[in-house]
């Protein structure tokens, strides 16, 4: 009996709960895994959240080390002896139906000490110089428009020049390099500082071709700038201290400068007597002097030179 | 004037200087002129085209006075167009874009002549032409939200 009860009681027992046990333990099962992929989820949602943030926060520092790499490479310019530096940002590009020259928006103007014709320059060489003045911003005239011309000089050969714009992402032609001149292709061109707008001895561009066309009494000279108009975003102005602009006035045209404001080594002083000098004979020049005299608002783009 | 058209003129001043620094050559706030000489008071075109004008001649390179030839001929073709034309006709506003893209280019050529500078020629060229296509877009797209300002007595 004891046996008979055993497989009858107990088995149905067991049919009975074994079922009941195994939903049981599916419920419980699937409650769990429910419950767990609930938690899941949000913890799922909240580190997707977290590499959200850690995105942003990665592309912003990203951006600052961008940023703090520029303007490093802006500080170590050096200022020559007798002017000093400021940094500016690029507000904006041409702006406007009248913005018809190659210029750049500043966030400097005359209440930071800028006047017009403030030299300014980037990490890599001369940018342009201003063009107008607001209290608290600026337009540059870039060097490469065509209404901008700079007296430079080869750094190696010491041959000397008018540098002129010719439009954006166009070379600039050099003018007035006489037919014996030497100068070689891949060379840079320094300013010459013989007017007093730019310091002697900025990088302003690199020759990139140098040939002579039909009866020309000059060599046709192309260089390229040193910096790129569209990836402007800070740049150096570069202002005469005040007790330059009223004592030494003179020192700053012939020795103002022991070398380049780039660190580079000063440049012989070893000019070519047969090569007749540029900012004398251009009319550009002369117009851009006697232009400084009359401490004018707007400067007048033809003649950039110094 | 009442508060959602300052608003409006706010945000307008606003947003096409914001475009014209993005597109540069090309004048976003004169649709507004023409818009405000159809919808506003004399007073109220006068007051800012003038902020419009300084704003232009300001950020401008060209010699003080291209941007009062510029806006003077405007409202000039305007009012001429007026007797010829429906004002708020949209042929109308693309007949006047055409117009301003030729006076972009003789008045930019014009001015540089006269300040004895050079510019690029295929340059002014693309910004007349943009100038065209943009103008009588802009006023259509202005002109719409202009009528759907919630106190304007005349709104769609």
């Amino acid at each position: 009996m004891d046996a008979l009860a055993s497989y009858t009681g107990l088995e149905f027992a067991k049919w009975v709960l074994a079922p009941g046990k195994w939903t049981a333990s599916r419920v419980t099962s699937f409650w769990d895994r429910y419950v767990y992929f609930v938690g899941v989820r949000e913890e799922n949602d909240s580190l997707r959240a977290k590499l959200d943030e850690a995105t942003r926060e990665l592309a912003l520092l990203r951006e600052k080390a961008a940023e703090a790499e520029r303007l490093a490479k802006i500080l170590t310019i050096r200022p020559p002896v007798g002017w000093s530096r400021q940094g500016a940002r690029v507000v904006s590009r041409r702006l406007g139906p009248n913005a018809a020259l190659e210029t750049v928006l500043l966030d400097k103007g005359s209440l930071d000490g800028l006047a017009v014709n403030t030299p300014v320059i980037g990490a890599e060489g001369v940018i342009g110089r201003v063009l107008r003045l607001s209290p608290s911003a600026s337009t540059v005239l870039l060097i490469t428009d065509p209404n901008s011309r700079i007296p430079v000089t080869s750094q190696k050969n010491r041959t000397q020049g008018i540098l002129k714009g010719e439009g954006p992402n166009r070379e600039m032609v050099v003018q007035y390099v006489s037919l014996g001149a030497p100068l070689d292709a891949g060379e840079l061109l320094v300013t010459s500082g013989l007017a007093g707008i730019f310091p002697k001895g900025l990088p302003v561009a690199r020759v990139t071709e140098v040939g002579r066309t039909g009866s020309s009494l000059f060599q046709t000279v192309y260089a390229e700038p040193l910096f790129s108009p569209r990836r402007l975003e800070e740049v150096a102005l570069l202002a005469k201290n005040p007790e330059e602009q009223n004592g030494r006035t003179s020192g700053t045209e012939a020795g103002d400068m022991d070398g380049d404001a780039f660190g580079e080594p000063p440049p012989e002083p070893h000019v070519d007597a047969s090569v007749p000098n540029p900012a004398e004979s251009a009319p550009a020049a002369d117009a851009s002097r006697h232009g400084r005299a009359g401490a004018q608002k707007r400067a007048k783009p033809a003649g950039n030179g110094q | 004037m009442n508060g959602s058209a300052i608003v409006f003129w706010s945000v307008f001043t606003l947003s096409g200087i914001w475009m014209q620094n993005i597109i540069p050559g090309v004048d976003f706030l004169a649709p507004g002129l023409v818009l405000c000489l159809q919808e506003e008071k004399w007073t109220v075109s006068a007051w800012l085209g003038l902020a419009w004008l300084f704003i232009q001649e300001g950020t401008g390179s060209l010699a003080f006075g291209t941007g009062l030839l510029w806006y003077g001929a405007l409202v000039g073709l305007y009012y001429f167009g007026h007797w010829l034309f429906e004002a708020k006709n949209f042929l109308f506003m693309f007949i006047l874009g055409i117009c301003l893209g030729v006076l972009h280019l003789v008045l930019s050529q014009v001015m540089a002549v006269l300040q004895d500078w050079t510019l690029p020629l295929d340059r002014v060229l693309v910004e007349g032409f943009l100038q065209a296509l943009i103008f009588p877009v802009e006023w259509g797209l202005i002109y719409l939200i202009y009528n759907h300002l919630p106190d304007n007595p005349h709104a769609v």
